[in-house]
């Protein structure tokens, strides 16, 4: 009984639900604020996403008359819950352990993917040509990023060095961390935290990889025919995913916290998830500009999965 | 009570859409001005230029409507989600500008479309076209206010 309590509790209240859509809604008011400052403009107030999402719950819901109605309304909910279950499970060094029963690498790897479906979901059920090339796009891309996510993750596992069942056990990854140091400074690992670096703006649509919602080329793509509550819940799930992809990477490579209080450790585990925003988010975004489709692609298998391979073959030989 | 909340600091988050019924492209290089100059720096309201219709609270209507596009801008219009602002953009949407008195030509653009704010100028200064913004600002929060954005 006390596990129903607390993966209620994880889903709705603490790393899930309400925390994750504050963290979420902050981190994308950083970024757009920063943005602006590198760009040397004013730009908004750090709360004007959570404005916009309130915006759009009073506009008119238009749905095109040639789309599948249900599937048009579903997509946004299938990411948003996606997305809220996956902050749910991700672990919080020195604050939270996660669900028990539910901390496990591979859970995360099939549920990472949820937001990108919910977002094709989108793009085909709007029967927009737009909609369409979006929906071809992103599935491209995210054949490219999966690679080099699933190798950092056995590099991860195999590093750590669990036997059986417990190789993919996210908390066997933290307390080995916890003994032995963060795995961002083992140099095995550094070419595996690199790829991750590249992994968060290819999953977020930022920067070089912001391919599949390409404003000047397809207009939005997958969003392209959704106003009103329903696009809220679109700028909700990308909030989430961003805080999701940032969790995730500092779950694998710097979980560590400041000491025993639960509270610095959360604010210190904020401040690593914010400098890591910065760096892979914002800068990049701001510094780059758009890859075209195949360029985009080639990128992640040229020069991203060897990376994260070099660090797995690695880890398997000096085990 | 929260509806009196989201009405209060809607217009805090105004997302553009700009609509080209067949401008000289003179006004539209002064909208990009607008946004992408450090100094004009529109985002400091809240302001975001989208690219789809549906996404879109104020409408940025630059040129003369010729009869070629009137259709297609109509129709784009009817596609933006009410509550919606427009702002007309340059002289050409209140009288034609230089096109005026042209066969091609379908402006004054209130005819078909009713025009909240009117920015004059050919093209008008970016600071202009700001003022305007926040005057359309005002106006949909007034709107909102009384309740009268709903679809007519």
């Amino acid at each position: 009984m006390t596990s129903f309590f607390e993966a209620t509790f994880a889903m709705f209240i603490f790393p899930g639900g309400l925390f994750a859509l504050a963290a979420g809604l902050m981190l994308k008011g950083v970024d757009r604020k920063a943005v602006a400052r590198l760009q040397r403009r004013v730009g908004p107030p750090l709360y004007q996403p959570a404005l916009d999402v309130l915006k759009l719950t009073i506009k008119e819901t238009l749905i095109p008359h040639t789309a599948n109605e249900v599937a048009f309304k579903l997509a946004p909910v299938l990411g948003l819950s996606g997305v809220l279950l996956t902050a749910a499970v991700m672990p919080i060094g020195g604050v939270w352990n996660g669900v028990t029963g539910m901390k496990d690498l591979l859970v995360l790897l099939y549920l990472l993917p949820v937001p990108a479906m919910a977002l094709m979901i989108a793009g085909s059920a709007s029967s927009s040509p737009y909609g369409a090339l979006g929906f071809s796009r992103e599935m491209v891309v995210m054949f490219a990023y999966e690679m080099p996510l699933i190798a950092s993750f056995l590099a991860v596992a195999v590093r750590v060095g669990g036997t059986g069942s417990g190789m993919f056990a996210l908390d066997n990854i933290i307390n080995y961390q916890m003994q032995h140091g963060p795995m961002i400074f083992d140099p095995i690992m550094l070419p595996a935290f690199v790829a991750m670096l590249l992994f968060i703006p290819g999953t977020m649509g930022s920067g070089l990889f912001d391919i599949p919602e390409a404003e000047p080329e397809v207009i939005e793509g997958p969003l392209l025919e959704y106003s009103g509550p329903l696009l809220a819940m679109f700028q909700l799930m990308s909030a989430v995913k961003l805080v999701v992809v940032v969790e995730l990477v500092v779950a694998l490579f710097m979980p560590n916290g400041l000491g025993g209080n639960v509270l610095v450790n959360l604010v210190w585990h904020l401040f690593k998830c914010l400098a890591l925003m910065l760096v892979a988010v914002t800068v990049f975004r701001a510094s780059t500009g758009r890859l075209r489709l195949e360029q985009g692609f080639a990128f992640f298998v040229k020069y991203t999965s060897p990376l994260a391979l070099v660090s797995l073959g690695l880890a398997y030989m000096l085990r | 009570m929260l509806n009196k909340f989201i009405n209060k600091i809607a217009p805090r988050s105004p997302w553009l859409y700009r609509l080209n019924a067949g401008s000289c492209n003179g006004c539209d290089v002064e909208l990009a001005t607008v946004a992408l100059i450090p100094r004009y720096d529109v985002e400091r309201l809240g302001c975001k230029y989208c690219g789809s219709p549906r996404h879109a609270d104020i409408v940025l209507i630059s040129g003369p409507l010729t009869s070629r596009v009137r259709d297609k801008v109509l129709r784009v219009y009817d596609e933006i989600p009410h509550p919606k602002v427009t702002l007309a953009c340059g002289a050409c949407p209140i009288s034609g500008g230089v096109y005026r008195d042209s066969y091609t030509v379908n402006s004054p653009i209130d005819q078909y479309i009713p025009i909240d704010v009117v920015v004059p100028g050919c093209p008008p200064r970016p600071h202009a076209i700001i003022e305007g913004v926040a005057l359309a600002l005002e106006i949909w929060r007034k709107r909102l206010e009384e309740g009268t954005c709903s679809r007519s």
